[in-house]
């Protein structure tokens, strides 16, 4: 099982890799505009192939590339009702502060939890090993995350009900 | 360049269908004989005609899935195999990885790995880019 997430992971790894290669581009049909190409998709010479990479039916990873930015989606493994919300609600608030992270995305894509969306700039201010090692790190820590949050509401719920209970007895 | 037909004649994707068959039945008898190497080889050669058809690409995913799904070394297979047959492996793998069957995906990130040792980052770059010849 951790093997698979190791070599999910560093699939992933590989092709953002690959796929990182970004420069400046201004817009091509309107004057004095630059515009992440990959969100516009106008033009199909500027977009590369697509890529899904699945890691089983639930949890899979969409990277986007066009030539001045990318864009990374990842849907979460979410095993139950709980855990649904509670990856729902975490990323919602994750996204919603998305100004502070700089390379995340407001909405996710249609389809997945969260997207991230890297351009030139990004590139240029950041090194780009550092935010694939950033994209990485933050799959791996979602799911202990998202244990976490899940552990700490059953602990939580029991201790209520047992204390409420209490004066029952 | 040829190839590069706009217009799929309905008798060429026939006879590319039943081409895909004779090698399908070439692979089985070489995975009965666990000569997985060579079917992997077989399987990938001539991949390139009519890629326009989506009958003929799904025949051929189809038969390469079986060659990828037998084998048991992954080392030793890279080791034997030609590099130029690294880019279309390369692209049958992401096939293979974007179906999100849990068997094809572990087999496939499996490969994937070594491959990229093997083949370096370009390989990969080289998939992304090619929009022209896709499977």
């Amino acid at each position: 099982m951790g093997s698979t997430l190791r070599l999910y992971l560093t699939c992933i790894r590989n092709t953002l890799h690959a796929a990182m290669c970004l420069q400046n581009f201004p817009c091509q049909e309107v004057e004095r505009h630059n515009k992440p190409e990959v969100e516009l998709k106008s033009s199909p010479e500027l977009l590369l192939n697509p890529v899904v990479i699945c890691r089983n039916e639930a949890e899979k990873c969409l990277i986007e590339t066009s030539i001045n930015s990318l864009r990374i989606s990842l849907k979460v493994k979410q095993a139950d009702e709980l855990e649904n919300i509670l990856t729902k609600k975490f990323l919602r608030f994750l996204s919603m502060r998305a100004e502070a992270f700089q390379v995340l995305r407001r909405k996710p894509v249609q389809g997945y939890d969260i997207s991230f969306l890297i351009t030139n700039y990004h590139c240029e201010e950041m090194q780009k090993q550092k935010l694939i090692d950033f994209i990485v790190q933050f799959m791996e820590d979602i799911d202990k995350e998202i244990s976490e949050l899940k552990m700490s509401v059953n602990t939580r719920g029991r201790l209520v009900a047992t204390e409420f209970l209490k004066q029952f007895i | 360049m040829a190839g590069s037909e706009g217009f799929v004649g309905a008798d060429n994707a026939e006879a590319i269908i039943t081409r895909i068959e004779h090698k399908t039945r070439k692979i089985e008898s070489l995975l009965k004989q666990y000569k997985t190497v060579e079917a992997l080889k077989t399987a990938l050669e001539g991949t390139y005609a009519m890629t326009s058809d989506e009958r003929c690409k799904s025949a051929h995913w189809i038969a390469v899935h079986r060659a990828i799904m037998a084998i048991k070394d992954v080392d030793g297979m890279l080791s034997s195999l030609d590099p130029e047959y690294y880019d279309i492996l390369m692209k049958y793998l992401y096939r293979g990885l974007s179906t999100g069957d849990r068997p094809t995906c572990d087999q496939c990130l499996r490969i994937h790995e070594k491959l990229t040792e093997r083949a370096g980052h370009g390989c990969i770059l080289r998939f992304l880019t090619d929009t022209v010849n896709t499977v």
